[in-house]
Formats: structure tokens, C-alpha cells, sequence
């Protein structure tokens, strides 16, 4: 994708990204407003909170590098969220439910990927599509309402505790740190890079682009179904809108985190700290008990301010 | 503590919260969104019961409108924040579970409003029941086309219990008049310009409609206007009394408005959980009767929901 | 990724007739799709229908249109269903004020003019990539929304300016007429000034119109500021017709107005694109909701025949232009 769309500017610089800094002034200020925000029964519920939105950014940062877009994220979240629900209540089980969700979001995956390597339609175009596909089928699939009466091993999911540590909190590091491994220490990352910086290079070695980028796609997919089992354990239902507008949120977090459109550049610690800024201005202000227009209107100041202060530090070209 | 929210809302640079602070207890207040009428009625009702009895109020809004997700994170942010008393109208009353039930480990009696939870402990639950509401207003508009010809029904959101059990009051309502065909049932969403897109689509299949039942206000204000647009007379009735719909009834444009009375809703269970605190009897179930707004009656809803006061709770008993 | 290498418009021949050659799939589609629903439904090939689904389709393209010169230039505007909301509501309470439509069409075109210009600013002198600027921008838009409204509508305005909504002029609705005056200055201006042929250098390549001379920030400015006041006029015409606003109107109208764009085959790699383009794609997007009301299709199906017929159009397009460019 061209200049202008989604390319943060020229030249910047590799030191602390911008999100950083506002991540840091939104930890003064709130330590400082609110007695129970430094509570670590807090930090865990943020944590806790964030591990849906970072199942989703992960392979958002990977497409993102790939000079993609995944606008279908959030409505696959809320098909599996429902497929799941559906299952499980169906056969008593978690694991084929389990199953289920992951196959959903690995053939909306692969249809995304399909569309965009092997058909060509541009990313924006065939995910919206895609999106449309997916949330009709949440929505005719659960004829426009929520299940209940899973089994009761699924809720346990979300509340449930290995090593004294929250499950949700866990896996949100544990994909984290998959995703860095799988970018900077596996042939499949440099790949990934290529994809998006160098795809001439990637044709002369002998790797063919359309099948990686239809993985990068696909992974996207699993991770929307993982998201949607996430999502379906913390509400004990499957929920056909769960998942609406997610992906705007996914693609804010790793675009403030530093990650570019061009030249395969990907930050998976930037990618982080946005899904924390984000996940934190929402609990803070909550605690704070600010007016909920102020609050919708924070959303957009943060996500302005983070680009605003990177740029600001860049000389011109 | 109010010196330290303030300092730290000057620390962010940015102002302090508008909510004013009183002495007594604190009540969290969760409503669905932002932008429909009903549930700025219900804060409105709220805010004032908690400066009648000396309380503070919190309001909670899901910054996406309708996001169940969004809602438990604030319940979650809630519990840590431990509010003396919460008062709730959940996104999703199958879904909202695990969040009642987190507020109940933590000891936070809960008051349910205005959709009823399918679980969790609550002290007591303030609603109007919107099945009777959609049966009742219907009644209104099939006496009137004297038991025949042809109605269309808009839906609201497709899956929202509201939408739900206002269409199925419709469609009992019209069981007793079989005189009276349903040519079509489509969603408009509970949006006004969908309402009116909806309804001029259908008058060129149908051109002999002769009453429209929306879901809500908007949708039938946005029928009103199709309709008129095109010439064409039928009746319409809508469900909420808002202030829009009442004009219209004043007007003649619309016949009837089925009155769900969030403002009192929001009195009544933001009254009810600080008596509970107070260690003050309550009453566990308050059905409010059903109201259909006509030209009749349109004069009582005139006043703005901000000029209205809660009524004593000796009134609420006598209901 | 295809598109990024194509060049400025043909100079020659007619300018719309040069539009409408490029938009063969898309057309292609519209008309498969009016032929099916002709077939299906009695009432859907009458005039009052055809009169009926124009109208529907103005509200979309007039969001639309600003939207595509932006998408030429290889940017995108996220904010224009919060502008629209915001703008309406201003205008509403400006007319409830001011007492008079001036002041309402003041108010409109201000707003969306000032929210254009800051989108501009922020995408060309702060270079903040354009999603993320105007994401940014439609949270900010849709806080001040609610703190402005409360939870309330603003309704009821006077007849003289509801006939930009509601009026007819030998027949045709007004939104329709503003629609096609709006297509066929809009396409001169895009494809006969230099003005234009400008905006899509910019999107084909932004440093070699930039080395060419073209002032390129400020051409951006005033693309997305074009935007922005037609988002503004749409805000006119979405009252006007409405007699009403509240603050969520613009929730349902952001995707559809980038689908009408993307649909009408202009690219989100820059420098392709036409209005004709968009008004098929919002007209495509209004048939297929106009079709299912005909047809009485139950409502959870509505987004999936539309995000299905969204694919079917797009692919169309790029197999009709693949075999076009294979005959060359």
C-alpha cells in the first residue's frame, strides 16, 4: 500500500516508540488519581482484559507487514464465539467445541489468504467482504441471540488459574512470546519480513509468496478462533456481536505500536504497549469514573498522540 | 480521595470529572449505550434519586454502544474500584452470567433494571415488561383500523431480548383480529433512517398498508415520514413515549406509543439499592404498569425528563 | 499488490464516456443483479421503485464522493460516519437556535469543513498515516457527539429547508438531483483540471508529483477538506430528509460509504479511480438492501448476501479488466 494510508512516517527513529511515552504518562497519572489502579489485583484484571485484544493483534502486526489488512478479525471472533457456543451445548464437551472454533477461524483464515494471494482482490476489500460473510453467518447460525447452558469446563477457562497465574493472563505472554520467536528466530519470520519489504527477493530464492501469504492469513484465522473461545469462556455464551469492531482496535494497537505498511517492518513491543495503552486508559478512566463521552473521546486523543509524538521527533524529509 | 482524583486528572492535564461528590454511599450505574433516549431517561431518573437520598452516582457506558464485552471489562474495573451498590441493565441478558456473579463474590448487592438477568443474585429487579407493552399499544392500533386490512412490523436490533419480546407482544396482539394480515416483517435496527428506507422499500411492494408497528420511536417517526412522503396514510405506533414520539401524537402523525418509562426505571432501582444499604425495606420485584401514550393522555409527557423528580417511595409501594 | 503502477486518467475523449468504459465489471454486476431482482419481484422494475432506490443511493454517494478523491490520493477518511453525525447534530441545534436554515447550513458545512481541514493537517503536515488520523479523529467526533446531545434527538425543522431532503423538482427528488450534479462536476473536475489529473498523481506516486512541481501538501489539505464539506452537505441532506439527528446516526454509514468506493473500483493503492465508479457501488449496495426489503428476507441474513455480493463485484471487476488488458 502506498504512502499515506497506514505508513508511519520516514526515518523514525528505533529508540522508545511514541506509544511508550503515553504509556508511561497514563501509568503516572493514574497511580496518582486512583488508590486501587497499582493494586495487583488490578494490573491482573488489566492483563486479563487486554489477552483478547493481543490473541487478535499478534497476527494483525504479521498481515500488517505483509502490506495486508484483516478488517474480518473481529466478526470471526463472534462466528466462533457462537460455533463454539453451539458445540459445546450440542455435545456436552469443550474440546470438540474447541475444535470447532479453531476450524471456523483457520477456514475464514484461508479464505482471507485465498482471496487476497491467489485471487488478487486487494486485502481491504476481500476482509470486508469476509466480514460481511462472517457475521451473517454468527447471526443466522444463532438466529441473532446468545447461547447459553455450555459446560461448565468452558467458563473455567477464563477464571481459572496454572501456577497462581490468571489463564487468560498466561496465554496472552505465551502468545506473545510465540509470536516474537516465530518472527526473529524461525525461517518462516524472515519470510514474513520479506513479504512485506522484499517479495522480488523472496520470487528469486525460490520461495513462492502466495502460500506464505496465505499462512500469515490463516494464522490470523486460528488466532480469531482462539480470541472467540477466550471471549465465549469470559461471558459463559456464545454472543453473535461479541466480537464487533475488535479489528479497528487490533489495527490501532499495532499501528501506534510502530509497525509499518511498508519495507516488512514489524514491532511486535510496539504491538504490546499499544494493546496495554489501550487496555489501561480504558480501566483507568473507569476507575476514575470519567463522563462516558469524555472517555470515547480519550480513545481517539490517545491513539492521535501516540503517531503525534514520533512524528514530532523525526526531522522532516 | 477527591483530592486525589483530582490530582490526578491535573496530572493527565486534562479536567476533573463532572459527577459531584456527596457524602454518602457510592452506586455504580451500568446502561447500554450513549444514544438511545431511553437509557439517557434512565441515567437522568438515577441522578436524581441519588441526590434525593445524599448518595454519589457512577455511570457506566460501554464506549462501543451495546458491546457485552466492553461491559464486563467495566464490571471488572468495578469490582476493584468496590462501589457500595451497583445498579445494572445488562448488554445481554443471557451473556451478563459471569459478571453478576463476579459482583456477588465481591459482596456488591446488585439491583437489576429494565432487562431481566438470566443469572446471578440480585436484590431486586425494577423493569416494565416490554411484552405487555408491544400487546398493549398493538391493541390500540388494531381497534382503530377497525379489525382489518394490512400491517408491516420493523424490528429493532435482530437478537436484543427488547426486539425480541416487543415483536412476539405484536404478533399475539394481532392472534385476536384475523381480519388483519402481517404483509412483511423487516429489521431497521432501531435506527430512524433505516426505519424510513425500510418502510419506503415496502410500500412499493405493499401500497395498501394500513398500520406500521415499530419497535421503537425512531423506526416509526422514520415510517411517519415515508409514509407522508409518499402520500400514503396509515397508522403508526411506536414503543418508548419520547418526546419526538409525543409530538407526533399530538400532531396526528402517529396514533399511539407504548410508554417503557425509563426515567422511573432508573429512580425506582437506583431508590431500592440505597435502601438496601440503608437497611431499609424494599420491594424484590416492581413490574411497572403499562402506559400507551395517545392523544388522550399526551399531555402528562410533555415536561422534559430533566424537570421530572422521582416519586417518594411511599408512591412507588402504592403502584 | 496490483494497481499502485497505473497512471493519471486518459486525457482523451469524453470524460464520461471514459468512466463509464472503466466501470464495465461493476456495471456488469448492477445490472446482473437488477435482472435477478426484476425476475424475483413484481413491484421492483416499477418507476416509484426505480425513483425510490436513487434516492436511497444519493444519501451513500454524497458521503461517498469526498471519500473517493481521498482514496485516490491513497489515503482514507474513517471519519465520515462520526462527521456526519456530529455535523447533523450541530446543524440541528444551530437551526433550533438560530431560528433560521442559514444557520443549520452554516453549522453543517463548518463542521465538516473544520473536521476535513484537521484530517488534513494531520495526515499531510504531521504525516500521521490517514487510518490512523481519522480513526483517531472519528472517536474524538463521536465523544463530543454524545457530550453535546445527552442521549436526546434534535427534530423538527422548517419546511423550507426539509424540501433539500423532500422536495421534488419536475418529478425527481432533490437529494437526486444534488447526487447527479455532484457526479458531474465532481468527474470534471477530477478528470479535466489539472487540479485533478494532480490528486491522482499524488496517489500514483506522492514523491513524483512532489519532483514535478505539484504542491503536494497542500493539494492533500484541500482533498480531505473537500471530503469533509461533503460530508458536511451529506449531513444536509440526511436532516432534511430525517427531520431529526441523534448522535449514533453515522455508526451504520462508515463502512458502506468506503465499500460504495471500493466497490466502484477505485483503489486504496492510489492514483485509479473514478465517481462514476462510487455512484455504482452505493447504487450496487442500495439494490441489494432494496431487494431483500422487496423480497421480505429475514434480517440475519442481510450481511452475508452483502459482504457475498461485495465479493462477486469486486472479482468480477478485476476478471473483466484482466481480460481487457490481455486483449490490448
Amino acid at each position: 500500500m502506498s504512502e499515506g494510508l497506514l505508513t508511519p512516517p520516514a526515518g523514525r527513529l528505533r529508540a522508545v516508540p511514541g506509544v511508550a511515552v503515553i504509556l508511561g504518562l497514563l501509568l503516572a497519572g493514574f497511580a496518582v488519581g486512583s488508590r486501587d489502579f497499582l493494586a495487583p489485583a488490578n494490573l491482573l484484571n488489566v492483563t486479563d482484559q487486554s489477552a483478547v485484544l493481543m490473541l487478535l493483534a499478534l497476527p494483525m502486526t504479521f498481515i500488517i507487514m505483509t502490506e495486508g489488512l484483516d478488517l474480518s478479525a473481529g466478526a470471526v471472533v463472534s462466528l466462533a464465539s457462537v460455533v463454539i457456543g453451539t458445540v459445546a451445548v450440542a455435545s456436552g464437551h469443550v474440546w470438540p467445541a474447541l475444535f470447532a472454533g479453531i476450524a471456523v477461524g483457520l477456514g475464514f483464515g484461508i479464505a482471507n489468504g485465498v482471496l487476497v494471494a491467489l485471487i488478487g482482490l486487494p486485502p481491504f476489500v476481500a476482509t470486508l467482504g469476509t466480514l460481511g460473510i462472517a457475521q451473517g453467518l454468527a447471526l443466522v447460525v444463532s438466529g441473532g441471540q446468545s447461547i447459553t447452558g455450555v459446560p461448565s469446563a468452558l467458563p473455567g477457562l477464563y477464571g481459572g488459574h496454572l501456577l497462581g497465574m490468571p489463564l487468560p493472563a498466561l496465554l496472552l505472554v505465551a502468545a506473545w512470546a510465540a509470536f516474537a520467536w516465530a518472527l526473529h528466530r524461525t525461517r518462516f519470520g524472515s519470510y514474513v519480513f520479506a513479504l512485506g519489504g522484499n517479495r522480488e527477493a523472496l520470487r528469486l530464492a525460490g520461495v513462492p509468496p502466495a502460500p506464505l501469504l496465505i499462512a500469515v492469513y490463516a494464522l490470523g484465522g486460528v488466532m480469531a478462533g482462539i480470541a472467540g473461545l477466550l471471549l465465549t469462556s469470559r461471558l459463559d455464551a456464545g454472543h453473535p456481536t461479541a466480537g464487533i469492531g475488535m479489528e479497528f482496535d487490533a489495527i490501532a494497537a499495532v499501528a501506534v505500536g510502530g509497525t509499518s505498511f511498508e519495507r516488512g517492518d514489524g514491532r511486535l513491543g510496539g504491538t504490546a504497549l499499544g494493546v496495554f495503552a489501550i487496555g489501561i486508559l480504558r480501566n483507568g478512566l473507569n476507575l476514575l469514573a470519567w463522563p462516558s463521552a469524555l472517555q470515547v473521546a480519550s480513545v481517539g486523543v490517545l491513539v492521535i498522540l501516540a503517531l503525534l509524538v514520533d512524528v514530532l521527533r523525526t526531522p522532516a524529509p | 480521595m477527591r483530592a486525589s482524583i483530582l490530582a490526578g486528572a491535573c496530572a493527565l492535564g486534562l479536567l476533573a470529572p463532572a459527577l459531584a461528590l456527596a457524602d454518602g454511599e457510592t452506586i455504580a450505574l451500568f446502561t447500554k449505550n450513549q444514544t438511545n433516549p431511553f437509557f439517557s431517561a434512565e441515567r437522568v431518573g438515577a441522578e436524581k434519586a441519588a441526590a434525593m437520598l445524599h448518595a454519589k452516582l457512577l455511570e457506566y457506558v460501554p464506549t462501543k454502544a451495546d458491546s457485552i464485552a466492553e461491559q464486563m471489562s467495566q464490571i471488572d474495573d468495578v469490582v476493584v474500584k468496590k462501589p457500595d451498590a451497583v445498579v445494572i441493565v445488562p448488554v445481554d441478558y443471557k451473556a451478563i452470567g459471569p459478571g453478576i456473579a463476579k459482583l456477588n463474590a465481591a459482596g456488591i448487592p446488585a439491583v437489576n433494571i429494565t432487562d431481566r438477568s438470566a443469572d446471578g443474585r440480585f436484590v431486586a429487579f425494577v423493569g416494565a415488561d416490554d411484552y405487555h407493552i408491544a400487546r398493549d399499544t398493538a391493541e390500540v392500533l388494531l381497534k382503530a383500523m377497525g379489525g382489518k386490512g394490512s400491517v408491516v412490523i420493523l424490528e429493532g436490533v435482530p437478537g436484543s431480548l427488547t426486539s425480541q419480546d416487543r415483536v412476539r407482544g405484536f404478533r399475539d396482539a394481532l392472534k385476536d383480529y384475523p381480519g388483519v394480515r402481517v404483509v412483511a416483517i423487516q429489521p431497521a435496527n432501531y435506527q430512524r433512517l433505516q426505519g424510513m428506507q425500510v418502510m419506503e422499500n415496502l410500500l412499493q411492494s405493499h401500497p395498501d398498508v394500513a398500520g406500521v408497528m415499530a419497535a421503537n420511536d425512531a423506526m416509526a417517526i422514520g415510517a411517519v415520514d415515508a409514509l407522508s412522503d409518499a402520500g400514503h396514510k396509515a397508522l403508526v405506533i411506536g414503543i418508548n413515549a419520547t418526546r419526538e414520539a409525543v409530538d407526533a401524537i399530538n400532531s396526528g402523525h402517529m396514533l399511539a406509543s407504548g410508554d417503557y418509562n425509563g426515567f422511573l426505571q432508573g429512580c425506582i432501582g437506583t431508590m431500592i439499592a440505597i435502601r438496601v444499604l440503608r437497611h431499609e425495606p424494599i420491594e424484590s420485584d416492581v413490574q411497572l404498569p403499562v402506559v400507551v401514550v395517545t392523544k388522550a393522555n399526551a399531555a402528562a409527557y410533555e415536561a422534559p425528563v430533566a424537570e421530572r423528580n422521582c416519586p417518594a417511595w411511599q408512591d412507588v409501594m402504592r403502584r | 499488490m496490483s494497481g499502485s503502477s497505473a497512471a493519471a486518467p486518459r486525457r482523451s475523449g469524453q470524460p464520461f464516456a471514459a468512466a463509464l468504459h472503466e466501470a464495465g465489471g461493476r456495471l456488469l454486476a448492477v445490472l446482473l443483479l437488477g435482472a435477478a431482482l426484476a425476475l424475483t419481484s413484481d413491484t421492483f422494475l416499477t418507476a416509484a421503485n426505480i425513483v425510490n432506490v436513487l434516492r436511497q443511493t444519493s444519501l451513500l454517494f454524497i458521503l461517498a464522493s469526498g471519500l473517493t478523491a481521498v482514496v485516490i490520493t491513497a489515503g482514507l477518511d474513517l471519519s465520515v460516519g462520526a462527521n456526519i453525525a456530529l455535523s447533523a447534530c450541530l446543524a440541528g441545534l444551530a437551526m433550533k437556535v438560530g431560528g433560521s436554515p442559514l444557520a443549520g447550513v452554516a453549522a453543517a458545512l463548518g463542521t465538516g469543513a473544520l473536521v476535513g481541514l484537521l484530517n488534513g493537517l494531520m495526515v499531510s503536515l504531521l504525516r500521521i498515516p490517514s487510518f490512523i488520523a481519522t480513526y483517531g479523529m472519528l472517536w474524538v467526533l463521536q465523544g463530543i457527539a454524545y457530550a453535546v446531545m445527552g442521549g436526546e434527538a434534535v427534530y423538527g425543522f422548517p419546511r423550507a429547508f426539509r424540501m433539500l431532503g423532500i422536495g421534488r423538482i419536475v418529478g425527481v427528488p432533490v437529494p437526486v438531483l444534488a447526487m447527479l450534479a455532484l457526479l458531474a462536476l465532481g468527474t470534471l473536475l477530477l478528470r479535466r483540471t489539472v487540479w485533478g489529473h494532480q490528486v491522482y498523481a499524488i496517489g500514483a506516486n506522492a514523491e513524483a508529483a512532489r519532483l514535478s512541481g505539484v504542491p503536494v501538501r497542500r493539494r492533500l489539505i484541500i482533498v480531505y477538506l473537500a471530503s469533509g464539506v461533503a460530508v458536511g452537505f451529506a449531513s444536509l441532506v440526511f436532516l432534511a430528509r430525517l427531520n431529526s439527528a441523534e448522535a449514533d446516526i453515522g455508526d451504520t454509514l462508515t463502512l458502506p460509504a468506503i465499500a460504495a468506493v471500493l466497490i466502484g473500483g477505485t483503489s486504496l493503492f492510489g492514483g485509479v479511480g473514478s465517481l462514476f465508479g462510487s455512484f455504482i457501488g452505493a447504487l450496487l449496495l442500495t439494490l441489494v438492501l432494496n431487494g431483500m426489503n422487496l423480497l421480505d428476507v429475514n434480517a440475519n441474513w442481510q450481511p452475508l448476501v452483502t459482504g457475498t455480493i461485495v465479493l462477486l463485484a469486486v472479482w468480477l471487476d478485476l476478471r473483466t479488466r484482466r481480460a481487457r488488458a490481455l486483449r490490448r
